[in-house]
């Protein structure tokens, strides 16, 4: 499908589910179904939800050839990314949600890939979409299973992703436990470090999730989630760059098989003075080498009944796969050089608003959040990244 | 303060520790009725930011970042910059 029609085909989804209803006439008397609620098995929606943000990076690499040699390249990237998505019942059992991320993405290390190569006419701009599709069904008030698929389509990459997931509520609906499983089949072009076009190639991705929701007090409720995710095939981008001792530059070459696990805690505390804090903490390990700390604290403070501001830390830090080097010897068999496996520590720093406009007369309310976020590193990489995002919720 | 600071040096108070820790979040278990989670469901305590807002993040911290996953999603994938 090319991409013009993939993105009329998502317009048209978006206006049939979003169109209003048949407005009533004045005067005309209010049905009991418009009061308490259609008990039909008709499409209902529930919220629809339009965010805008836009990513401004700057910094340098050693995996990127827009630079010395054997010095690090610039990683200049642009990225404008809108998403759309709307929620609907069909009945009171099934609830949908569909997705529809884009991205327009302009990057310097692509580019500066000498031409006449493949890969910098399709990489160096890059344009892709997403549609997924979840169905939500409550088999009973305390048990719910999860479907969902979806398709991402790239310039040279094509990639499909289903999942199957189900959530069982004990104790009052006090404890939640859960548990998901999602496969991804990526189908993308290969290429060499110069951009000669070498066939396709692919990557498969599978994750199982545990996840378990414990309502601690009437102001305190916290998760913990464990993730592993192996992946096979394919597993770089196939035009990452390494410096090399001989005064040149190869190719990546990283194993083709990838274990990672993932373990999440969250907790959110009500605070006396009408606001929340939310601490978040990951630990991660894989088979490569890399161990990673993840924490964040979100602090939100109410203003008005309809209106709060959040402030956000969050801090990172890894060590680098046990094949991360900036200058690999010729005959290395593993080894990579990209920045975003190094060994590294990063900070983000950011603030958010966020509130409700009721009584419109179209909708229950007009939701909207204005964000912004610094991110930096400290191996010479910072993003600044604006959101901005407006949902009508009826 | 170190844990031998304040005496726990042997094994069987290493054990004492973590068991104190459990006996309390299990006395945090105890059940709320529902009537009493109104500041629960107030939307400044979510657990998680709003699922577009959560994607833009995850996509950030994913491709620049050698750790992913345990948020339910899978830890790369599914996109030509992962």
């Amino acid at each position: 499908m090319r991409l013009g029609s993939f993105y009329v085909f998502v317009l048209l989804l978006t206006a049939l589910l979003t169109a209003p209803r048949r407005a009533r006439a004045d005067g005309e008397a209010a049905q009991d179904s418009e009061i308490l609620g259609d008990d039909s098995s008709g499409l209902r929606v529930q919220s629809t939800t339009t965010r805008i943000s836009g990513f401004s990076q700057y910094g340098h690499g050693y995996q990127s050839q827009a630079g010395p040699v054997l010095g690090p390249g610039n990683e200049r990237l642009v990225v404008f990314e809108p998403q759309t998505d709307v929620v609907f019942t069909q009945g009171d059992k099934l609830t949908h949600r569909i997705w529809l991320p884009f991205d327009v993405i302009s990057a310097a290390s692509p580019n500066s890939i000498a031409p006449p190569d493949v890969l910098s006419g399709a990489s160096r701009h890059v344009e892709s979409g997403t549609i997924d599709w979840t169905t939500n069904y409550k088999s009973t008030p305390v048990t719910d299973f999860t479907m969902r698929s979806g398709i991402h389509l790239e310039n040279p990459f094509r990639s499909w992703s289903s999942g199957l997931g189900m959530t069982r509520a004990f104790a009052d609906q006090n404890t939640v436990f859960g548990a998901h499983l999602t496969g991804i089949f990526d189908w993308f072009d290969q290429f060499d470090i110069h951009g000669h076009r070498y066939g396709r190639t692919e990557r498969s991705t599978g994750t199982g999730t545990l996840s378990l929701t414990q309502v601690l007090s009437p102001t305190t409720i916290a998760t913990m989630n464990y993730g592993l995710t192996v992946q096979a095939g394919e597993l770089g981008n196939t035009w990452n760059s390494v410096p090399l001792a001989d005064g040149t530059r190869g190719a990546e070459l990283l194993p083709n098989q990838r274990v990672r696990h993932a373990v999440v805690g969250r907790l959110a505390q009500y605070l006396p003075w009408n606001g929340a804090v939310r601490v978040y903490y990951r630990f991660y390990a894989d088979d490569w080498g890399i161990v990673a700390h993840s924490a964040e604290v979100l602090l939100n403070q109410r203003i008005t009944p309809n209106l709060y501001v959040g402030a956000l830390y969050r801090f990172h830090t890894q060590t680098g796969p046990f094949f991360y080097t900036t200058l690999a010897p010729v005959d290395a068999t593993l080894r990579v050089a990209d920045s975003d496996l190094a060994p590294l520590q990063s900070h983000t720093i950011g603030g958010k608003i966020v509130g409700d406009l009721r009584a419109l007369g179209i909708a229950r309310s007009l939701h909207y959040e204005l964000e912004y976020d610094h991110y930096f590193r400290t191996n010479d990489l910072r993003m600044d990244v604006a959101s901005c995002a407006l949902g009508l919720r009826f | 303060m170190t844990s031998a600071g304040i005496g726990f040096t042997t094994p069987r108070h290493r054990i004492l520790l973590p068991l104190l820790l459990l006996a309390l979040t299990c006395a945090g278990c105890a059940t709320v009725p529902q009537n009493r989670r109104a500041r629960l469901a107030d939307p400044m305590m979510s657990l998680t930011d709003e699922p577009l807002d959560a994607y833009r993040r995850a996509k950030l911290y994913d491709t620049r970042e050698g750790a992913a996953g345990g948020d339910g999603a899978a830890a790369g994938g599914g996109c030509g910059c992962q």
